[in-house]
């Protein structure tokens, strides 16, 4: 169908409403005319008048703003040719001044309503229109009903070409054929076929292809998401599907990998580098404490010591950031995690109660060393603990996570720079906690007292956990 | 000893069935289970108001009491609840038993008024209903 086609079509559609409007307002009126000429019984009179509303509800629908007039004139001559052929009386000429003033009322009303909507739909239309994200929409048969400006400039068709069409044309332009699309499975209910893995979020489908159709032939990362539009019964009487271009997206997305990739090609030779060097370092200084007996080189060979020890610490800290945020975060559960990180830890006397059995929380996949640290700091000899505690507790921002001990706690004093990075004292691996939890916007502070524990508090935001 | 999870509740809902037909909603109640060889032998509810959590539920069936598992089950409740405070309406006869948890007894306008609206029946005549609301402030 082209541009020409639909024109021909509404004007073909309009000369037809006119021919039914005029069709009916000479027949009821008409009728209305020869019953009074012929000399209906006087029982009857008026005549009904509910058949002169069918005209005037149709003229206000189709035509608003000419609705009231026409209602007017229909009503003034149904008025004037009823009085003139009625028998003379005041109570039939009150009443069919009553039911002249009645058919412009409901015309007037129809008129009013057909326009109000017509301009909810022309905000509707608008909107769609100027939505930044290519749109279009089908109706129940799948024939395209929207097709907004940026789907246009996305695939080059023009809206007067697609507006009506079915058949999965309006695939085409992304696929090179007709196919059906996420909007047809929203109509179908059926998200579980096609050539692309389909998600859901919500009431939406959503799937990521490559196309080699787009970018003039360039090829395009797109994301579809798609959504039924619902009557006011919540039948569906159609779908909304909009294409968003996502390659650059995805390019970057690509890039930062490789990036990533190569730092820790980089950094995993600069660490087994270092480690050897420094296995080098420890043998001379061991040689060193065999051959030297004075007091003070023995000192000077200590502090050296301590030195590599630091440098030891600071590649073991770089070994476990090497995979932090290379992974996506998922929903992770609390208490799984925590199960498999108590395996790997050696308790002794303390006992470990971690009560999150249903609780899931959006987290990089490298929770588990959050809570290796945490743990491993309750279970230092130094800490004198003998319980941990992990708790959740449901808060208006969201959800904290309380992992604590009976141990010696925390002093103030070192509280304010416990999730910096350094390598000595309680609190080392706090700073790695601290980054992977902050990845998906958790926070972690300490809020115990010094003498009765350490209280760490992790902190979800309500968007980010989930009781199953 | 273990919380439920949410597709184990009807399996509390059954234990249940005898102690006032009550019932487990995952979107509100955490609910604690003494288990023996996979079978649930003692339960307690933890029901999250509006204005303040209630303990309540805690039921062992009658082949199954005086070993302890009430205490038990009620006792991993408070540990995994112990960040907010608690409250519930002892059976008068049990007060002892729940004091030695920390809870203590309180005038019922004390407690939350969604809570309270569960006895509104009793017109506040707690002693002839034989229950007396009591209250554990947060803490392990």
């Amino acid at each position: 169908m082209n541009i020409t086609d639909i024109q021909t079509a509404f004007v073909a559609d309009t000369r037809n409403r006119t021919a039914i409007i005029a069709g009916l307002a000479v027949l009821t009126l008409g009728g209305n005319l020869l019953a009074m000429a012929v000399g209906a019984p006087e029982g009857l009179l008026p005549l009904p008048a509910l058949p002169l509303t069918i005209p005037i509800i149709l003229a206000g629908y189709w035509y608003p703003r000419r609705g009231l007039l026409f209602a007017a004139c229909f009503a003034a001559i149904y008025a004037v040719t009823t009085t003139l052929l009625s028998p003379p009386s005041s109570y039939l000429i009150y009443t069919t001044l009553l039911r002249a003033i009645l058919l412009v009322l409901i015309g007037g009303v129809v008129a009013f309503l057909a326009t109000k909507l017509r301009e909810s739909e022309q905000q509707m239309n608008q909107i769609i229109e100027f939505l930044p994200d290519a749109t279009f929409a089908i109706d129940r048969e799948g024939r395209v009903i929207a097709w907004n400006r940026a789907i246009e400039k996305m695939t080059g068709v023009q809206k007067e070409a697609i507006l009506g069409r079915g058949d999965y044309e309006y695939a085409i332009p992304f696929y090179g054929e007709p196919r059906p699309l996420l909007a047809n499975r929203v109509l179908e209910g059926e998200p579980g076929t096609g050539h692309s893995p389909v998600t859901k979020n919500g009431d939406a489908l959503v799937s990521e292809v490559y196309t080699p159709h787009l970018r003039g032939g360039r090829g395009a990362h797109i994301r579809f998401t798609a959504t039924a539009l619902l009557d006011r019964s919540e039948r569906v009487t159609g779908a909304i599907e909009s294409i968003r271009d996502v390659n650059d997206e995805v390019m970057t997305e690509v890039a930062l990998q490789n990036a990533s990739r190569q730092l820790n090609i980089l950094t995993g030779i600069l660490r087994t580098d270092l480690a050897n060097h420094l296995a080098v370092l420890y043998g001379h200084l061991s040689l060193g404490v065999m051959k030297f007996d004075d007091p003070e080189i023995l000192s000077f060979i200590n502090d050296l010591n301590d030195a590599a020890n630091g440098i030891r610490r600071r590649i073991e800290i770089s070994r476990e950031f090497r995979d932090i945020g290379t992974s996506p975060p998922a929903w992770i559960p609390v208490q799984q995690t925590i199960r498999k990180v108590a395996a790997t830890l050696s308790f002794g006397g303390v006992t470990l109660d971690a009560w999150t059995e249903r609780l899931e929380i959006f987290a990089d996949p490298h929770l588990a060393t959050v809570f290796t640290h945490l743990f491993e700091n309750s279970l230092a000899p130094e800490t004198k603990a003998s319980r941990i505690v992990v708790t959740y507790q449901l808060r208006p921002e969201g959800c904290a996570i309380i992992v604590e001990d009976d141990g010696t706690g925390i002093p103030g004093a070192e509280k304010k720079n416990l999730f910096v990075q350094k390598t000595e004292s309680y609190g080392h691996g706090l700073f790695l906690a601290h980054e992977i939890l902050a990845i998906t916007g958790i926070a972690i502070c300490e809020t115990g007292a010094f003498g009765t524990g350490a209280r760490f508090e992790i902190l979800v935001p309500s968007e980010g956990y989930r009781i199953v | 000893m273990r919380e439920l999870r949410s597709a184990e509740f009807p399996r509390a809902d059954e234990v249940w069935r005898d102690y006032r037909g009550m019932t487990g909603d995952p979107a509100r109640d955490r609910i604690f289970a003494t288990l023996l060889a996979g079978q649930i032998v003692s339960l307690a509810r933890c029901r999250r108001h509006p204005e303040g959590l209630e303990v309540d539920g805690i039921f062992t069936p009658d082949n199954f009491r005086k070993r302890g598992y009430a205490h038990r089950t009620l006792a991993a409740l408070v540990m995994a609840c112990h960040n907010d405070d608690l409250y519930m309406y002892a059976v008068e006869g049990l007060a002892g038993f729940y004091a030695g948890f920390g809870f203590i007894s309180i005038p019922e306008r004390n407690l939350p008024s969604g809570i309270r609206e569960r006895y509104t029946w009793a017109a506040g005549n707690m002693e002839g209903a034989e229950v007396r609301p009591m209250f554990r402030r947060a803490g392990l």
